[in-house]
C-alpha cells in the first residue's frame, strides 16, 4: 500500500457507441473497491457518472457499444489514435450486440417501417464490433460484463502482467458451483458448452439455459450443439432464435444462424444474399 | 503391456492414521456378527447417530431435477420414492410411488466434490518492497460421513487415493478431507442404461473401501459392516441379525443388476488395443460432435485435474490463490507461451479418452474409469464412450467398422495418373513397379488394400499394394493375362493409370499385443508386405511374429533379400518351403502347412493373416483352427474378378458380399459357408 504514492495514475476513459450503458454502470458494481480505484486511475471520461468529457489521451479506454453509425464509425478512429490501450467491452462492442439482429435484415425496410420519417435517421446498414473498425488490445464480453473481469483487466494494466481469464466454457462454472445440467435433466437449451465463462453461470443457476451473451469460446463447436437441439425435434427457426441473440453475429453463431434459416422476422434484402450469413455490411 | 484381466480396485491404501479401513469381513458387533437387519423406520438412527457424532452427512436429495447429493439432515429428505431414466444426453427423473430411498442410478455429483473440491484455498501471498511472503491456507475440513456410495464410487474414492496419496508426493488438503470421512455404501438394486461398472469390474457390489454397507429390501436394509468404525455404529443401532430370506433377496437383487448390465466395454487388451490408435482417424470424427465442454470430466468421479488461479490487490501487493478444477478439455490446460499442446478438440478427446483406458493403467495401475456411465448421461450431446471404444479400439472378435481414406479417383472411368519411378524383376513372371506422383491418399493408405490399375486399351486389373513408402507405392504384378503383362513391360518415367486405395485391410491393430502368425504362398506375401513392414515398425507392440512361405521353387520366392533380412532380425521367424526343390535348396520341401502343422507353439493368443491361392488357405485355416485359432482371428483374402472396385459393378460378388468393397480381407466368420465353397 505504501506504493500507490509513487505510481502514477493510469488516465482511463470510457466511451459509448450503441449501447444501453449497462457495462459501463458495472463499474459502479466494484462497490468495495470505488474508492481505491479512484485513487489508482483518473477517470477522465465516464458518461454515466459525470459529464465531463476529455480530448484524451487515455492510457486505457474502454469502449461500449457496436459501431451503428456513421458519426461513431469516425469517432472510433479518432478514438483509437488517443488510446494505448483499447479495450472493448461487452457483448455490443465485442460482437455487435442484440442490435446486430438487424444485420440479417433490409436496413432501409427496416428504417421505413419504424419511423415516419426515416430519412432523418442517420445508421448504417450494419451494427458491428469495433474490432472491425479498429485494432482491439482486449475485449471483454458479456451482457454485461463481469465487474471482476474487468477489475482484473485494470489490475493487470496497472500491475503489468496479463489479465487472468479463463478461456472455458461456461459449464465449469455451472459444475463448479453444483448446478444441475438445464440441457440433460430438463431438457432446456442452453448455449453454455459454446459459450466463454466469466457469468459465473448465472442464467442455469435460476434454471434459464444460457443464452451465450458472453459469446463464443474459443474451438466452440456450435455445429455440434445445434445439430443435438435440432435432432431434440426442435424447429429449425427455433435453433436459429436461440442463437441469433446477444452475440449472434459472432462467426461461430452466426454460421448456425445461417444454417438453420436465418433469425426469425427478418426483413429479406430484394436481391438474395448469399447463403454463407450475410454481409460485413459497413456504410 | 497387456492388461488382460479386470483389475482389482484395491480399497483404501490407508496412510497411517486414517479411518478408513481394508476389505469387509464380518466384524463382530454388539450381540452377534452380521450381517444385520435396520427395519425401514430406523434408518434415520442412523443419520441422526452420523449426526451426533459431529459429522455433516452428505447423501442422496433430489435438487434440480436430479438426484445428487447434498447435506442430509433427517431421513424425510432422502429421494423416497424416486428413480431416474438416462440415455446418452439425456437424465430425467422418474416419481415411483414406492418407499425405497437408495433406488436409483449415480446422479451428476460424486463424493469428489467433498473430497476434492471444485474450488480450495491455497495461500495468500504478500509482497513488501523487496520481501515476498505467502501463507499456506489452514486445511480444516469438516468431518463428513457420506452416504450410499455406490461401488464404482468406492472404486472411484480407490483411484484417487491412489492419485493424491499413492506417492511420492502427497495432497494435503485431500488427506485430511478423506481421513475424516466415514463411508455408508450401498449396494445398487437398479442400473440405469448408461451403467457398466460390470465391465470395469468395480460393481454393482460394494468389495471394500467402506465402513458400513446396506443393501435396500422392501422392508428395510441387511447391513454389515467393513471396519470398526462402522462395526461400532452398527452397535449403537436397533439392529437385528439378518435372516436367511432376507440374505438371499439382497444378493439376487444386486445379482439381478449385474445381469441387467451384461458387458458392454470388453477390457481385455483394451490398454494396447486404444494405444494403437493414436493416429486413427476416429478421433477426428469424435471431434465433429465432441463440444470440449468438459462436462465429462466434471461428472467422472475420478478425474483429478485442477489449476491454480490468483486474485489480487489493486496494486498486485496480496494475491490469494486456489485450486479450482479444470480439465484437458480447456484451451488453457495445455497451453504454454507459444501455444497449447492440444489446441484441436481431437487432440482433447483422444488425451481424454486414452488417459481413461489406457495411460492411467501405466500410472496408477487401474483404469481411471470405475463404469459410473455419468459422463455419458451428461454429455449434453449425448456421446457415449462405450460405443466410442468399441469403433476405435474394436475387442477381438469384434468386426471392425472399416475406416478409410477416401480413395482418388472412386469413380470406375476417372483414373489419376502415376508414374513408374522403377521397375525390379522378383522372379521369371512378377514384377514389383515402384509409383511415384501419387495422391497422398494412397501414401495414406492401409495394409492390404489394393489399387485398380489400368493402361489404355487394357482392361484395368486389381493390384495389391505391396508397399507404401514415403513417396511411393510398390505394386507387386504377375504377368497372369495381356494386361498385367502390358503394365510390367512398361519402364520407368512411364506412367500408368490408377485408382485407390480400395478394399478392406490387415486389421493390424487388433494383433497388437498378440502373437502373429503370417501364413501365405507364391504372389500372396506381396498384399501382406505392408503388414510386415507396418508390425517391423512398431515390433514391440506384438508378442511373436512368424511368417510362413511357400513358394513352387525357389526361384518362384518373392523378395528374397527382404525374407533374408526379416530373418536376420531374430525377432521374426521366418519358414520357407517350396513345392519342388532345386539341387542348392537346403530347406523344407512341401506345402505350407507342413510348416507348422507339427509345431509347438499354439493359437490361443494369436491372430493369423492368410493369402494365397484359396486351396492353399482352406487347408492353412484347418491346420490353424485345430491349433485353436477361433474363426474370428483369422483373416483371409479372397481372390475374384473386378472390374470396379467400389461394389458397383457385380463382377466380384460372393455371397452377401462384394469382394471388393468388403474384403478382400475378411474375417474367415464373416464368410461363414462362403470360404472354401466350390462354384461361389
Amino acid at each position: 500500500m505504501a506504493t500507490v504514492a509513487a505510481r502514477p495514475r493510469l488516465r482511463v476513459g470510457i466511451v459509448k457507441m450503441a449501447s444501453c450503458d449497462g457495462c459501463q454502470l458495472t463499474l459502479l458494481d466494484l462497490e468495495d473497491e470505488l474508492l481505491a480505484i479512484a485513487e489508482r486511475f483518473e477517470l477522465v471520461e465516464f458518461p454515466e457518472a459525470s459529464s465531463a468529457r476529455s480530448a484524451g489521451p487515455y492510457d486505457v479506454l474502454l469502449v461500449e457499444g457496436a459501431v451503428s453509425t456513421p458519426d461513431q464509425a469516425a469517432d472510433i478512429l479518432e478514438l483509437r489514435r488517443k488510446a494505448k490501450l483499447l479495450v472493448s467491452v461487452g457483448a455490443c462492442a465485442s460482437y455487435g450486440g442484440i442490435q446486430a439482429l438487424r444485420n440479417w435484415s433490409d436496413h432501409d425496410a427496416i428504417r421505413a417501417a419504424v419511423y415516419a420519417h426515416p430519412e432523418y435517421v442517420e445508421s448504417l446498414n450494419a451494427a458491428t464490433p469495433v474490432s472491425e473498425h479498429v485494432k482491439v488490445d482486449a475485449e471483454l464480453h458479456g451482457c454485461p460484463i463481469s465487474p471482476d473481469q474487468l477489475r482484473e483487466v485494470l489490475v493487470s494494466v496497472a500491475v503489468g502482467r496479463r489479465p487472468q481469464i479463463r478461456e472455458e466454457a461456461v459449464c465449469l462454472e455451472c459444475k463448479r458451483r453444483g448446478t444441475v445440467c438445464v440441457m440433460v435433466a430438463e431438457g432446456i437449451p442452453c448455449l453454455g458448452p459454446v459459450t466463454q465463462s466469466g457469468c459465473g453461470a448465472l442464467c442455469p443457476s435460476f434454471r434459464r439455459g444460457c443464452f451465450g451473451c458472453f459469446g463464443p469460446r474459443e474451438q466452440a463447436n456450435a455445429t455440434s450443439l445445434a445439430r443435438t437441439l435440432a435432432a431434440d425435434g426442435r424447429e429449425d427457426p427455433d435453433v436459429a432464435r436461440l442463437f441469433a441473440g446477444f452475440t449472434g453475429w459472432s462467426g461461430p453463431f452466426r454460421a448456425v444462424v445461417a444454417a438453420y434459416g436465418g433469425p426469425p422476422g427478418v426483413i429479406p434484402y430484394a436481391v438474395p444474399e448469399s447463403a454463407e450469413g450475410g454481409r460485413d455490411g459497413r456504410g | 503391456m497387456v492388461i488382460d484381466e479386470r483389475l482389482p480396485y484395491a480399497p483404501y491404501p490407508a496412510p497411517a492414521g486414517t479411518a478408513v479401513a481394508a476389505p469387509p469381513a464380518p466384524i463382530a458387533s454388539g450381540g452377534g456378527v452380521g450381517p444385520w437387519f435396520l427395519a425401514r423406520a430406523n434408518l434415520g438412527v442412523l443419520i441422526d447417530l452420523l449426526r451426533e457424532d459431529g459429522r455433516t452427512v452428505i447423501g442422496p436429495a433430489v435438487v434440480d431435477g436430479a438426484v445428487t447429493l447434498a447435506e442430509v439432515r433427517s431421513v424425510d429428505e432422502l429421494p423416497a420414492g424416486v428413480g431416474d431414466e438416462q440415455v446418452p444426453g439425456r437424465y430425467r427423473l422418474v416419481q415411483r410411488g414406492d418407499r425405497r430411498v437408495f433406488d436409483f442410478a449415480v446422479g451428476p455429483t460424486s463424493p469428489k466434490r467433498w473430497t476434492f473440491p471444485p474450488v480450495v484455498p491455497l495461500n495468500v501471498g504478500r509482497r513488501d518492497g523487496r520481501a515476498v511472503s505467502f501463507e499456506p491456507s489452514p486445511i480444516d475440513p469438516p468431518r463428513l460421513a457420506f452416504l450410499g456410495v455406490r461401488a464404482c464410487e468406492l472404486a472411484a474414492l480407490g483411484i484417487q487415493d491412489r492419485v493424491f496419496l499413492g506417492g511420492p508426493y502427497t495432497d494435503e488438503d485431500y488427506h485430511a478431507r478423506r481421513r475424516n470421512a466415514l463411508v455408508v455404501a450401498v449396494n445398487c438394486t437398479t442400473a440405469a442404461s448408461t451403467c457398466f461398472c460390470t465391465s470395469m469390474g468395480t460393481g454393482p457390489e460394494a468389495r471394500g473401501g467402506y465402513d458400513l454397507v446396506l443393501t435396500e429390501l422392501d422392508e428395510g436394509f441387511v447391513i454389515r459392516a467393513g471396519s470398526p468404525d462402522g462395526a461400532d455404529l452398527v452397535a449403537r443401532m436397533p439392529v437385528r441379525g439378518a435372516d436367511a430370506g432376507q440374505m438371499l433377496r439382497a444378493a439376487e437383487s444386486v445379482g439381478k443388476v449385474a445381469a441387467m448390465m451384461g458387458d458392454p466395454v470388453p477390457t481385455a487388451g483394451l490398454h494396447d488395443r486404444l494405444l494403437a490408435q493414436f493416429d486413427s482417424q476416429h478421433w477426428s470424427r469424435i471431434a465433429e460432435r465432441c463440444l470440449s465442454c468438459a462436462n465429462c470430466t466434471m461428472v467422472c468421479p475420478t478425474c483429478f485435474c485442477s489449476s491454480v488461479t490468483q486474485r489480487s490487490d489493486l496494486d498486485g501487493d496480496v494475491s490469494t490463490s486456489e485450486r479450482v478444477w479444470d480439465f484437458c478439455f480447456t484451451a488453457g490446460f495445455a497451453k504454454v507461451a507459444g501455444g497449447s499442446f492440444r489446441s484441436r478438440p481431437r487432440d482433447r478427446y483422444r488425451q481424454w479418452l486414452t488417459h481413461k483406458f489406457a495411460t492411467w493403467v501405466d500410472q496408477f495401475g487401474t483404469f481411471g474409469c470405475v463404469g459410473c456411465g455419468r459422463c455419458i448421461a451428461w454429455c449434453p450431446v449425448g456421446i457415449d464412450i462405450r460405443a466410442e471404444l468399441l469403433s476405435i479400439a474394436p475387442p477381438l472378435g469384434a468386426r471392425p467398422e472399416p475406416v478409410r481414406p477416401k480413395p482418388v479417383a472412386a469413380t470406375p472411368g476417372f483414373y489419376a495418373t502415376a508414374r513408374i519411378v522403377s521397375v525390379r524383376p522378383e522372379t521369371a513372371d512378377v514384377t514389383t513397379l515402384t509409383i511415384g506422383d501419387v495422391d497422398p491418399a494412397f501414401l495414406a493408405g492401409e495394409f492390404g488394400q489394393f489399387a485398380m490399375v489400368a493402361v489404355p486399351a487394357f482392361p484395368p486389373v486389381p493390384i495389391s499394394i505391396s508397399r507404401f513408402g514415403r513417396d511411393t507405392i510398390d505394386l507387386t504384378i504377375r504377368a497372369a493375362g495381356p494386361a498385367t503383362a502390358a503394365i510390367i513391360g512398361l519402364g520407368p518415367r512411364d506412367e500408368i493409370g490408377v485408382r485407390g486405395p480400395l478394399g478392406t485391410s490387415w486389421p493390424i491393430e487388433r494383433a497388437m499385443g498378440h502373437d502373429v502368425v503370417i501364413v501365405t504362398g507364391g504372389i500372396g506375401l506381396a498384399p501382406l508386405r505392408p503388414l510386415l513392414d507396418g508390425i517391423i515398425a512398431r515390433r514391440d507392440r506384438f508378442e511373436t511374429v512368424r511368417l510362413f512361405y511357400g513358394a513352387r521353387t525357389p526361384a518362384d520366392q518373392l523378395y528374397r533379400e527382404e525374407l533374408r533380412a526379416w530373418a536376420a532380425r531374430g525377432d521374426v521367424e521366418v519358414e520357407l518351403i517350396v513345392d519342388r526343390g532345386t539341387p542348392d535348396w537346403t530347406g523344407p520341401v512341401g506345402v505350407v502347412t507342413h510348416l507348422f502343422d507339427q509345431a509347438t507353439w499354439d493359437g490361443e493368443h494369436a491372430l493369423a493373416f492368410v493369402c494365397g491361392p484359396e486351396r492353399m488357405m482352406e487347408a492353412t485355416v484347418e491346420t490353424l483352427e485345430s491349433r485353436g485359432l477361433p474363426p474370428d482371428r483369422i483373416f483371409v483374402t479372397l481372390e475374384r474378378h473386378m472390374e470396379c472396385g467400389i461394389g458397383l459393378c457385380g463382377h466380384c460378388q460372393t455371397g452377401g458380399l462384394f469382394v471388393c468393397r468388403d474384403g478382400p480381407v475378411f474375417a474367415l466368420s464373416q464368410l461363414g459357408g462362403i470360404f472354401g465353397r466350390e462354384g461361389m
